[in-house]
């Protein structure tokens, strides 16, 4: 809805500028400039090394910019980790949870360390509204599929009730049609005016809810492509120009 | 077999790129020369000192004046325990024993002045030396180093891929097993050319260095199968150190220290106090020696008088108080002998069932094998106090015998006249010559803990083959 | 409180962390088990072996019931001696297996007495006591390293970590691992010696101290888990890191320092006090025994207007040059002492480098069963042996007959007191200095980031 392409900056959520970042004297990010706003799905694309968890790192402020800024919702993530935390959901990549505890426990007990009051009325609400049926909810997650496990991953993001949602490889590893079912979701959160970053090699699910992909290649944004509009993207361009990114 | 050393030599290459390997072994290495030097020096010094204290107790001995022969026998003499040279191997009791004796007339006196009682409790915490660092340390090296040997390839999936080049898991494990005894080898090299350095200048003999040595060896086989074993069974290299951590604390640090303490609570010694009122009694019912009128020693006189045929003690060829002395110390000795055996009795039952734990925890059974093969065992110990306890008796009844033959009844129970004998009698005496157990009864003590050793090499070998086996057949 | 039971809900998932904390738990509370129980011994004993020597005196009673000077029953009687286990005795009962807690004493040479040993099986005694001191010094560090080697690894390398550290600042989250495991361990150790203090009726201020002892050995084990943790170590490395400290703080330095200290501050073997006390006391057989009397007199002037020596054998004769041997060696005597105290003292200076030798000697003293326990028991034996001579001394020298009356006015032995606990200022300051480490170790812990992949 409010995707047009002038938005103003006030609704920009995570923005990097200029940003150069690396590890241990390796310089991976050289000069990242990008922007996610207020209910709309960005898709990261890069091949393996291209700096797309260390872009992640940074918004979750676990990694200091020698360069530029970073900043979430406005707060230096770096500077105030507490605070940018409190205002974003993060489902890394082999969603991996507490095995021995059930999905309710789960969630229970992370809301706790985020500092968030949840009753089990809002944890129900969010498993339900994540999809995962209510005779799981007092399993351990143990005996869980994988696609149960996003559910639960995805549930706590729900209940979190955060502005922004970063996602981590988000369907690999995934049939399609639990893909389907995760991309429902995204669509449903991006209706309640989440930003949503999500960084991945499948160009395909990227395509289908993305509303705009970067692609990332030696530490850059080398293109920036709109699902609407005049430069709405065509997948198969798409998919050459990634694969001889990639290469 | 080229498999086997192939296997073997790729894992000690990885072996001598692990920081943890290297800087452990160089550390163990050091810690060991540093043991085995002060372990060396102190046990010489230790005897140098041994040596002069004997050497001036046998001249105060020697240099009394003309005595009384009875005053002689309560100015007693000092013995002192010469230490095996391997001793500096492992001390063993020796700073809990002392080995001072003090011997007198119708006493047996403990050896006093262990080196526990005048040590700050530091003591406790166990003391350097190359036995300590081998029962204790190496183990826990070995376990640092070679937990991961199967388990890592487990967890990095090279295991499936070894196993698809048609390597069978046996030869897997004996690569793996190669490698970590050679590892242990090295550990122990230290301590053998050490031994080899004893014999070789002639300060040890080399049948109890080479039944150490060989202990050693098994026992750091031991551990290096159990390390492969462990490594084996267990799914993560992480799993596996702690199980072994688990296992090393158990046997290594826990049993050997609850199983004695149970033991001595199952088992109570009787205090000395308790004894020493005991033996008093009846020492006092045996009648007093130093009274010829005492009617306990009545029988003995007219059996003495029928002897030499006289009715009269005056009229006797011989000192009768002399005689008196003899009999007196040949009964106070069989009373002495009966509660010290008790009491060795009592520690040899102890020491039995603490050897019997060796089941549990082979540690009981390398440390029996240590101390005994080197002689800082409690047996030995024993054996050094029985033959002071012979070298007392004999030399009171020499005095005793003296006291019979050169002096006259009639001076000797005179209060007025000052009796002594010549001092030159003192220099006769025999000088206290300390005989080290003989090598059989060594191996005969030492043969359920090798036992031991064996049996659980041999277990542990069977189930590693075991686990060999299996590796190659189950899916991992 | 939520959060706080969630994780409780981990660690009792986890069946490594519940084997641990239950296996430390029963093994505490088999050492205080076992520490009270050989302290209901020793007293045992003790009750046992008081009417024995009663018996004993009134058999000497019976032998010399008239003296003319009391040097039979002098030289007769033994007087019993003991040193009762304090309330404290079960948590470290320390030297008291390999020195005698009881010894019988008579009016002769002190010094010829008093290093009398116990029958022990050294064997036995050679790995150490099964007590508490032990469990807290060497197993307590092995369970903290169990319950934290893997506190960041394992959530690494499950993948949690950054999802975890997403959620908040991390400050919480470890404050609340940390604190939860360091509270269990705690319970482990403490509860095992709070009950057996309450049994043994132990007071109050040498409770707490106890309580700050096991607190402060914790607070040390998991500064430095924490700080080798927080490196982000896969666990097994940290395992090992860990584990070898343990070794190196417990095993090894203590026994190197033991070397050392009986090294540089050698005591001279209590064999020459025994070989010159010896010469001393049989010496007197050769020179003229007036000559010993003019010895024995100069230090007991009270007594040289006894009447001049019989030509024939007299006991104040023979109990005076027992009495100057003991005196020949007293500068010998006060140079041993001084030699055992001073390693005492630097042991003690080990505690602010080694908190386990900081938390034995502390547990040690407020026991009442080091070195210092042992000395002030030999102190109070010398204490009474001059009671024992004041009491015969006016009988042999004024020649006064002894009787059975004189007999039940026989001095009585009185044990010593538990002696007061003085501050031990290295043992104390090297574990305040474990609370400073824990504090870093947690602020370590505070600025983790996942960074390496």
């Amino acid at each position: 809805m409010q995707s047009s392409p002038n938005t103003s900056a006030a609704t920009t959520v995570l923005d990097a500028r200029d940003v150069e970042a690396g590890y241990a004297g390796k310089t991976i990010l050289r000069g990242l400039n990008l922007h996610v706003r207020r209910g709309e799905i960005y898709a990261l694309l890069g091949a393996n090394g291209a700096g797309k968890t260390t872009t992640l790192s940074l918004f979750l402020g676990f990694l200091k910019p020698s360069a530029g800024t970073v900043l979430v919702n406005g707060v230096d993530p770096f500077g105030a980790p507490a605070d940018a935390r409190r205002q974003l959901a993060y489902i890394p990549e082999n969603v991996a949870l507490y095995e021995h505890l059930s999905a309710r426990e789960n969630l229970a007990y992370l809301l706790d360390l985020a500092r968030q009051h949840a009753d089990s009325r809002s944890i129900d609400g969010a498993l339900s509204a994540a999809g995962l049926q209510p005779e799981a909810f007092d399993r351990r997650l143990a005996g869980f599929s994988k696609g149960m496990r996003q559910k639960v991953a995805i549930a706590l993001a729900l209940a979190r009730q955060v502005p922004v949602l970063l996602l981590d490889e988000p369907t690999s590893g995934l049939d399609p049609q639990a893909t389907a079912e995760f991309n429902r979701l995204l669509n449903l959160l991006r209706e309640q005016g989440v930003a949503i970053l999500m960084v991945t090699h499948d160009l395909l699910s990227a395509a289908d809810v993305a509303d705009r992909i970067g692609f990332l290649n030696a530490g850059q944004l080398v293109e920036e492509v709109a699902a609407s509009g005049d430069d709405r993207f065509d997948v198969r361009t798409l998919h050459r120009r990634y694969t001889e990114l990639g290469a | 077999m080229s498999v086997i050393t192939r296997i073997a030599r790729e894992e000690w290459r990885a072996l001598f790129r692990d920081r943890v390997a290297v800087v452990g072994l160089a550390l163990l290495t050091l810690l060991m020369l540093v043991a085995a030097l002060n372990a060396w020096e102190h046990q010489r010094n230790a005897n140098a000192e041994r040596a002069r204290y004997q050497a001036q107790a046998n001249h105060e001995f020697e240099m009394q004046p003309d005595r009384h022969p009875h005053r002689v026998a309560h100015y007693g003499h000092f013995l002192f325990r010469p230490l095996n040279p391997l001793a500096a191997f492992d001390p063993g009791i020796d700073p809990y024993t002392g080995n001072t004796l003090f011997i007198e007339a119708h006493r047996q006196n403990s050896a006093n002045f262990g080196d526990v009682r005048q040590s700050s409790l530091l003591l406790r915490f166990g003391q350097l030396s190359p036995a300590f660092v081998l029962q204790v340390l190496a183990p826990l090296l070995l376990i640092f180093v070679g937990h991961a040997a199967l388990a890592r390839e487990r967890e990095s999936g090279t295991l499936r891929i070894l196993l698809a080049q048609g390597i069978t898991g046996r030869q897997l494990v004996l690569g793996k097993l190669l490698a970590l005894s050679g590892f242990a080898l090295l550990m122990l090299l230290p301590a053998l050319l050490m031994l080899a350095g004893l014999v070789a200048s002639g300060q040890a003999a080399w049948q109890p260095s080479l039944l150490l040595a060989a202990g050693y060896v098994l026992w750091l086989l031991l551990w290096s199968l159990m390390v492969v074993l462990l490594s084996g069974l267990l799914a993560r290299s992480r799993d596996a150190l702690l199980a072994l951590l688990a296992v090393w604390t158990i046997g290594v640090i826990l049993l050997p220290r609850l199983v004695p303490d149970m033991v001595s609570s199952a088992l109570p010694l009787p205090s000395r106090f308790e004894n020493a009122i005991h033996v008093q009694r009846e020492y006092l019912a045996l009648g007093n020696a130093h009274d010829p009128n005492d009617p306990t020693f009545a029988a003995f006189r007219e059996s003495i008088l029928k002897e030499y045929g006289v009715t009269r003690i005056e009229d006797l060829p011989v000192n009768f108080k002399g005689l008196v002395g003899f009999e007196g110390e040949r009964l106070s000795t069989e009373l002495f002998e009966r509660y010290a055996t008790a009491t060795f009795e009592r520690q040899a039952e102890q020491n039995r069932l603490v050897d019997h734990s060796a089941w549990l925890s082979p540690t009981l059974a390398i440390r029996r094998l240590s101390m005994t093969a080197v002689g800082t065992d409690l047996t030995s110990f024993r054996h050094f106090l029985e033959q002071g306890e012979t070298y007392r008796y004999e030399l009171v009844q020499r005095l005793n015998r003296l006291q019979s033959e050169k002096l006259r009844y009639a001076d000797d129970s005179n209060p007025n006249r000052e009796n002594r004998i010549s001092h030159e009698h003192w220099q006769t005496f025999p000088r206290f010559d300390y005989q080290p157990q003989p090598l059989a009864d060594t191996y005969r003590q030492t043969a359920p803990a090798s036992l031991v050793l064996l049996v659980w090499a041999g277990l542990l070998m069977a189930l590693t083959s075991l686990m060999g086996a299996r590796l190659g057949t189950t899916r991992q | 409180m939520k959060g706080i039971l969630c994780e409780l809900r981990l660690i009792l998932r986890s069946r490594l962390s519940v084997a641990s904390l239950l296996l430390l738990f029963m093994l505490a509370a088999l050492a205080v088990l076992s520490g009270l129980r050989e302290v209901a011994s020793q007293h045992e004993t003790l009750a046992r072996v008081a009417p024995l020597n009663k018996q004993d005196l009134a058999s000497v009673e019976t032998r010399y019931p008239q003296d003319a000077n009391g040097g039979y029953p002098a030289y007769y009687s033994f007087h019993n001696t003991w040193d009762p286990p304090s309330n404290a005795a079960f948590l470290a009962l320390g030297m008291r297996d390999v020195a005698p807690y009881m010894l019988r004493i008579r009016a002769l040479g002190l010094q010829a007495q008093l290093y009398e040993g116990e029958t022990f099986n050294a064997e036995l005694a050679l790995p150490g006591r099964f007590d508490f001191a032990f469990v807290l010094i060497y197993l307590a560090p092995l369970f903290v390293i169990a319950l934290l080697h893997d506190l960041v690894s394992g959530e690494r390398q499950s993948g949690r970590l950054r999802l975890l550290l997403a959620m908040s600042d991390g400050k919480r989250l470890w404050r609340r691992r940390v604190a939860l495991r360091y509270g269990l361990l705690l319970i482990c150790l403490g509860l095992p010696a709070l009950v057996g203090a309450l049994i043994a009726g132990m007071a109050a201020g040498a409770l707490a101290m106890t309580l700050a002892v096991i607190a402060s050995s914790l607070a040390f084990w998991f500064g430095l888990s924490l700080l080798v943790t927080a490196r982000g170590w896969r666990s097994s490395a940290t395992a090992t890191v860990l584990m070898s400290a343990w070794v190196v703080l417990t095993l090894v330095v203590p026994t190197l320092a033991n070397v050392m200290l009986n090294r540089s501050i050698p005591v001279h073997q209590g064999v020459d006090l025994m070989l010159a006390q010896r010469q001393a006391v049989h010496g007197a057989w050769e020179i003229p025994r007036q000559e010993t009397m003019q010895r024995f007199y100069a230090n007991h002037p009270q007594w040289q207007d006894s009447a001049a020596l019989p030509p024939t054998f007299h006991w104040k004769w023979y109990f005076a040059f027992h009495q100057v041997g003991d005196e020949s060696v007293a500068d010998q005597v006060r140079a041993y002492r001084a030699g055992l105290l001073q390693r005492q003292v630097w042991s003690d200076r080990l505690g602010w480098a080694l908190p386990g030798v900081g938390a034995q000697a502390i547990l040690h003293r407020l026991a009442d069963t080091d070195l210092q326990a042992q000395l002030a028991y030999q102190d109070r034996i010398g204490v009474f042996h001059q009671q024992l001579r004041d009491f015969y001394y006016p009988y042999l020298f004024n020649e006064q007959p002894f009787g059975r009356q004189d007999y039940a006015s026989q001095p009585q032995f009185t044990p010593r007191e538990p002696s007061a606990y003085a501050f031990q200022p290295s043992a104390w300051g090297g574990l305040a200095l474990a609370w400073l480490l824990f504090m870093l170790g947690g602020w370590q812990l505070a600025q983790l980031r996942p960074n390496q992949q």
